[in-house]
């Protein structure tokens, strides 16, 4: 018995005793198998983010002969693992001022990669058949006025205003505050319980009041109206306790693990150069979302259709 | 106390002295107090939490015989067997093996002793479910290191020796009852032990197999002249095999002897319950139930028996010739046995306490007893002067 | 007799309870009524006062960012964390080049050569049938770095595991300490674990395998343990007796008596590492339980179920394999010589070298694309079909929706405000008084202070906010599932009919039934709520139909011999006697109930669920972790609550 502690407390020894090990410069297990150059790209959980990853890729594979994998990881998890190296990339990034400060700035173990070309945009939408029928709900001082038809039985006698992924970026419980409104705001808790809730509520034509986001493919299907809110003035969303204003409209960011971006040749060089319209990858998620076409076959068919914008971005 | 000793057959396989085994809290003080050992076991119990399983044991085992511990449930004869090897350990008093202390052991020397010297047939047999019938009997001598084929090659004879041939890649649970204690039996044999311990081997068997495996250690003893412990709780059984009997009550030996002298001279009212029932005509001997020949015309004639012919055997010849029978030992007559002395040992009420001579160590196989005896064999507990008488009477 | 003892065990035994629970009662009433008055004027009634909270955000926070901030240059990390990571990483890459090398060819060939050799030729049919569906699901790859994950963290966890059982089986000091950490771990949902692991080791493989290993080792130490200490001892005297030394006892017979409970350990070990396999791919697992959660992100139920089915196959294909390996080997079937087993072993290793070789050269080491099945339009159709037709305006019935807004507003609201409008003081004694009469005062004690700690930790109002959800689902759950244990039990056809959608809603993946879940009962409480009974209720009609049937035949035999009715035998005869097995299926229903509910966060459930979730996705360790233990706590005080004294032996499913 002693015997086999021993032997066991020196493997352990031998183990650690052998070598500095930083678990921040380490590759996916699953990466360069069989000899192939690989990339791993963030995915994030929206389907724009999607459509950017999927074009991405196909583009990687078979312009540039490279593997693909992806991983879906959330927003603020996705830059530390960007910063070890376990996903080269984020396409799509809607402003993380902590993080950017700390690993571009701090640690400098990212890269900025430049603009997606896409403006994202944040707000309060109703449907846009129900603000035909009611023009003054798209202020938020009416929005009081519409509380009883937007309750459900999730909000209790208030209206619900309905939020979505805890992954996103949201003031909406400090803005349903400050302005004093008769809402209670309900977490979907995932993008996609808010989507197959919408699209619930379209299908019957029942108002809703949610909050959502530009460029969103949902817009194809369900149109829908922003509500207007206290104009966004710089630094009026610095303390997230007060905030009484509109979000803004973000440029859209591209990040690359610092190591990938100096030393990933024509992968990181392509990454860098990718830069589209919201119109583009609007016409991927659609595809993706609504065709239930999958990924691949929707960037397929995307590329297919615009050689001369993906032209442009290889090295 | 009076212990049963032994002076002549040489030194005895076991040695216990004074024996006890205390469950419960602080156990050590009971044996060492003499209000509390006097207690009885239920107030015992109530005053200190503690069970005596076994209270001031002695009786010495002897070569080559079987010595029969009897008792029911709960009178502390499988705590006693346990402690022989130190299974249990005991609280006090003295246990020799060969002269050698057994208390006094280190771990090695002890197993040494359950290795080699001594091994143990159990009532749920202990076998290995994993392991087929040649492995499980090859596993004492796995225990001791010895090389595969070696193992396999004597545990392959002993399988043999147990009638156990063809099912040696069987597993137990493949075996029934009988087959199942065959290998137990076979385990304890393969390593060649001098001493054989049986937990209440038979009780969980069906009568008939129980019968096949007694006359299958009846075989084995008078093939080999192993000494042999038996634990039972069966009457009939412990008869039947046993050269020397103690009878168990509540922790204490209230009766040591042959069967004979449990038969006929129960010690107590207790032990004459026990053996109430018993068939006494198929224990006792005509040396018991004899008397002197009343004339000389009386020892001429007559069927001629010997002394240790069962009664039921001389009433057959009795019967059959329709006088006395002489009891004839060595060209010898002794006494002569009549119709009314044997029906006497049947109805219980022949007198069968006469003084001397007393048994010689049970070196022959049962179930013939080898030497008559006619006196009461004393309880554990019999004065000194009744233990002197008893070794004289193995002197003789 | 059985009517004769039927009676005796209403009269008897409710009414001994009875007098003990008076006094339980009684001496509870006594100590409300000395603490309640010193309570109530010390602190504010109603919700848990401020004064008695613990704020851990910022020293939480703070922890966080050192970490992060620290990863790459303490020793700590260097020279051990990082060790462990690198470790895990380089195995799972092995395995998974090894799967890759040996192609898909290579792979079914050898996996259904094992299963034939330890569970015969059915298995190895099945087992074959599984991997290939697999492919022809287009899930190749996905599967194949599951399965290299997982061969990592199962066999990391049986050997974690079985040291842990080893030490706490041959000592009884460790074990009485292991004993209540394993049997708490064992109760706590998957989702609990993920946040410690990603705070050491950020997001991502790592992380994934060491949070599998955590979830998925007690059962295999607790059942190592108990295989070590309930071996008999009639063998082991024996053993003894032959003058074995405590090694030979350890060797020889100990861990070959207890291989029925290490086998036993091996599966259950194995069907929860799948389970947390899945889970994990919220921290970046990868495989297929990465499939499903991005699947999830599109509203795409066909494509989640696509990466789902390969699970269950998994699921079931390793569940019969093992449980069929162990009813073997716990059998006594003829023991074949060494030789033949070493030489047939040796065949199947060959065939399986063969087939890949083969497949290789014919240049398919890759599964072909054209080969690959989409079931994902299909089955789309269906859902939309589903909740096109059933969502709402059903005649007479109404629609899911309307159900789920009814079951809101008229159960789900009265409860939360009903509990969360108790004084903080009530709750405590209503949990207090439910465990000790339920149980011990141990079990009690620890139900009252982990209920507190919720409390303490800030988190009150979320946690009784969940516990209503629990408690709501827990009932539907319980109804449900005695009622249909009941039908299962009492004939044979609905049993057997039952019996594979069990099997498939046992091991399917929570994450897959989320989605139409929310497309039929909408965002909220409700499809929380719906997908916790889902998920529960296998395991609750399982545990009752088979406590009805193991019923003592003779006791029904002689109730129908007096002329009992069907209903007079179950309700005076099977239910009385059933009566562990119902506790325990409620202990299950409770524990199971609890895991969805969190994850009933990412459909609206908010709450605690909600908490984990955001933690998770912002990196806010300080309310992920807060929620994290708070679930425990929550946890602890269910379990407890509903744990009979005899403590059930074995967890079934995940």
């Amino acid at each position: 018995m002693r015997l086999r502690t021993t032997a066991v407390v020196g493997a352990l020894l031998l183990l650690t005793g052998c070598g500095a090990a930083d678990m921040t410069k380490q590759a996916s297990p699953f990466a360069n198998a069989q000899g192939a150059k690989t990339v791993t790209l963030s995915v994030q959980s929206w389907v724009g983010a999607q459509a950017n990853v999927a074009v991405a890729e196909y583009l990687l594979e078979h312009e540039l002969g490279y593997r693909v994998d992806t991983v879906q990881v959330d927003e603020v998890p996705a830059w530390d693992a960007l910063s070890q190296g376990r996903v080269d990339a984020i396409l799509e990034d809607w402003g993380h001022p902590e993080q950017e400060q700390r690993y571009v700035k701090d640690k400098k173990t990212i890269a900025h990669g430049g603009d997606l070309g896409v403006t994202g945009h944040i707000g309060w939408f109703v449907p846009t058949y129900f603000a035909k029928q009611h023009p003054d709900v798209t202020d938020w001082k009416n929005l009081d006025k519409y509380a009883s038809q937007l309750r459900t039985p999730e909000s209790g006698g208030k209206g619900q205003l309905l939020d979505g992924s805890p992954s996103y970026v949201t003031n909406d419980k400090a803005l349903v505050k400050n302005l004093d409104l008769d809402y209670q705001v309900v977490f979907a808790g995932s993008e996609a319980a808010q989507i197959t809730q919408i699209r619930q509520f379209a299908k019957e034509r029942k108002p809703f009041l949610t909050y959502w986001y530009t460029p969103q493919w949902l817009f194809e299907k369900v149109p829908m109206t922003e509500v207007k809110l206290p104009p966004y003035e710089e630094g009026c969303d610095a303390d997230p306790e007060k905030v009484a204003c509109a979000y803004p409209h973000t440029p859209l960011q591209k990040y690359l693990n610092a190591d990938f971006a100096r030393n990933g040749g024509e992968a990181a060089a392509l990454l860098k150069n990718f830069k589209w319209t919201t119109e583009d990858q609007n016409q991927v998620s659609l595809m993706i979302a609504d065709q239930k076409l999958t990924p691949q076959e929707a960037a397929k068919k995307w590329v297919n259709g615009h050689e001369s914008t993906w032209r442009a971005w290889l090295p | 106390m009076g212990a049963v000793t032994s002076t002549a057959a040489g030194t005895p396989v076991f040695s216990v002295e004074g024996l006890w085994k205390v469950f419960g809290p602080k156990a050590d003080r009971v044996p060492a107090d003499p209000e509390l050992t006097a207690l009885a076991p239920a107030e015992l119990r109530s005053r200190t939490g503690c069970t005596a399983a076994v209270r001031d044991v002695s009786f010495d085992v002897r070569k080559g015989e079987v010595f029969v511990v009897m008792g029911l449930s709960g009178s502390g004869k499988s705590t006693l067997v346990r402690c022989l090897t130190r299974l249990i350990e005991p609280t006090s008093g003295r246990i020799a093996i060969d002269g050698e202390d057994v208390l006094g052991m280190d771990r090695a020397r002890l197993r040494e002793l359950r290795r080699h010297r001594a091994s143990m047939v159990f009532q749920h047999f202990g076998l290995l479910p994993h392991r087929s019938v040649l492995d499980n009997v090859a596993y004492g001598l796995q225990i001791q290191g010895v090389g595969k084929s070696e193992r396999r090659a004597r545990a392959r004879e002993v399988v043999a020796k147990v009638g156990l041939d063809g099912m040696e890649q069987r597993r137990p649970g493949q075996l029934s009852g009988g087959q199942q204690q065959r290998v137990g039996l076979a385990r304890a044999l393969a390593v060649d032990p001098e001493v054989l311990l049986f937990d209440e081997p038979f009780s969980a068997l069906d009568p008939l197999i129980r019968r096949d495996m007694q006359e299958e250690v009846v075989r084995l003893h008078r093939e080999e002249g192993r000494t042999m412990v038996f634990i039972t709780h069966d009457l009939n059984e412990a008869l039947k095999l046993g050269d020397r009997i103690a009878l168990m009550r509540d922790g204490r030996v209230v009766q040591l002897g042959t069967p004979e002298e449990i038969v006929g001279s129960p010690a107590d009212d207790y032990v004459r319950e026990f053996v109430r029932e018993v068939p006494r005509e198929q224990v006792m001997t005509v040396r018991t139930a004899m008397r002197a020949p009343a004339t000389a015309e009386e020892a001429g004639r007559g069927p001629a028996v010997a002394p240790d012919v069962t009664v039921s055997e001389a009433i057959e010849a009795v019967a059959r010739t329709g006088t006395p029978a002489r009891v004839v030992d060595g060209g010898r007559c002794l006494g002569v046995v009549d119709s009314d002395a044997l029906l006497g040992v049947v109805a219980g009420t022949h007198p069968g306490a006469a003084p001397k001579p007393m048994s010689a160590p049970g070196a022959a196989p049962k179930p013939l007893p080898a030497v008559p005896a006619q006196a009461t064999a004393a309880p554990v507990q019999a004065t000194d002067k009744e233990a002197d008488a008893e070794a004289g009477g193995e002197a003789v | 007799m059985a009517a004769v003892t039927a009676p005796t065990v209403r009269a008897g035994l409710p009414g001994l309870l009875r007098h003990r629970a008076l006094a339980k009662l009684a001496l509870l009433a006594l100590a409300a009524a000395v603490l309640v008055p010193v309570v109530g004027a010390r602190w504010a009634s109603g919700s848990w006062p401020d004064a008695l909270t613990v704020d851990l955000s910022e020293p939480l926070g703070r922890a966080s960012e050192w970490i992060i901030d620290n990863r790459d240059s303490h020793p700590l990390f260097l020279y051990f964390l990082g060790h462990v990571s690198n470790t895990v990483v380089l195995c799972v890459r092995a395995v998974y080049l090894v799967l890759l090398a040996a192609g898909w060819a290579g792979v079914t060939a050898a996996a259904a050569l094992v299963a034939w050799r330890v569970a015969g030729v059915r298995a190895a049919l099945g087992t074959g049938l599984a991997f290939l569906a697999c492919g022809l699901l287009g899930m190749w790859v996905p599967t194949m770095q599951t399965l290299a994950l997982m061969v990592v963290a199962v066999l990391a966890s049986v050997v974690l595991g079985a040291l842990l059982g080893l030490a706490a089986g041959l000592s009884d000091r460790t074990y009485r300490v292991l004993r209540p950490v394993l049997d708490t771990m064992q109760v706590l949902p998957a989702f609990a674990y993920l946040l410690p692991v990603v705070l050491v080791f950020g997001i991502g493989v790592p992380a994934a395998v060491l949070a599998t290993v955590v979830y998925a080792a007690p059962p295999m130490a607790r059942l190592t343990a108990l295989g070590l200490r309930g071996a008999d001892p009639g063998v082991l005297e024996a053993v003894a007796s032959l003058g074995a030394t405590a090694r030979q006892r350890l060797v020889t017979a100990r861990l070959p008596l207890a291989r029925g409970e290490l086998l036993l350990g091996l599966n259950q070990t194995i069907m929860m590492a799948l389970s947390m396999a899945v889970i994990a791919s919220v921290i970046g697992a990868g495989g297929l339980g990465d499939r499903v959660y991005q699947a999830l992100a599109s509203v795409d139920v066909g494509a989640a179920l696509a990466a789902g089915i390969p699970i269950v196959l998994l699921a079931v294909v390793l569940d019969r394999v093992t449980g069929a390996a162990g009813a073997r080997l716990g059998g006594d079937g003829p023991e074949n010589s060494g030789r033949s087993s070493a030489l047939l072993w040796g065949g199947a290793a060959v065939l399986a070298v063969a087939v890949a070789v083969a497949a290789r050269l014919a240049g398919r080491r890759e599964w072909p694309e054209a080969w690959a099945v989409n079931i994902a339009e299909p089955v789309n159709r269906a859902v939309d079909w589903m909740t096109a037709h059933l969502y709402s305006g059903v005649p007479y019935l109404g629609g899911t929706a309307d159900w789920a807004g009814h079951f809101t507003t008229w159960v789900l609201d009265p409860l939360r405000s009903g509990l969360q409008g108790l004084p903080w003081w009530s709750v405590l004694f209503l949990v207090a008084t439910v465990a000790w009469l339920i149980g011990t005062w141990r079990t009690a004690l620890t139900a009252v202070l982990a209920m507190a700690a919720t409390g303490v930790l800030g988190v009150w109002e979320p946690s009784l906010d969940t516990l209503s959800q629990v408690l709501a689902a827990v009932a539907v759950t319980l109804v449900l599932g005695f009622a249909t244990g009941v039908a299962a039990a009492r004939s044979d056809r609905v049993e057997r009919l039952l019996r594979p959608v069990l099997d498939v809603f046992q091991t399917m993946p929570q994450f897959v039934y989320l989605i139409p879940v929310v497309a039929l009962f909408g965002v909220g409480r409700a499809p929380a709520v719906a997908a916790a009974v889902v998920y529960a209720l296998p395991a609750v009609v399982r545990i009752t139909a088979q406590g009805l049937r193991q019923v003592d035949p003779a006791a029904l035999e002689s109730a129908r011999s007096l002329g009992a009715t069907g209903a007079q035998q179950l309700r005076q005869v099977q239910l009385p006697l059933a009566r562990p097995a119902l506790l325990l299926a409620v202990n299950q229903g409770v524990v199971l109930v609890l895991a969805v509910v969190i994850i009933g966060g990412l459909v609206g459930g908010g709450a605690l669920g909600y908490d984990v979730v955001f933690g998770l996705a912002q990196g806010d360790l300080a309310t992920g972790l807060v929620a994290g233990v708070a679930i425990v706590c929550l946890g602890l005080v269910l379990d407890r609550v509903t744990q009979p004294t005899e403590r059930r032996r074995v967890k079934q499913g995940a």
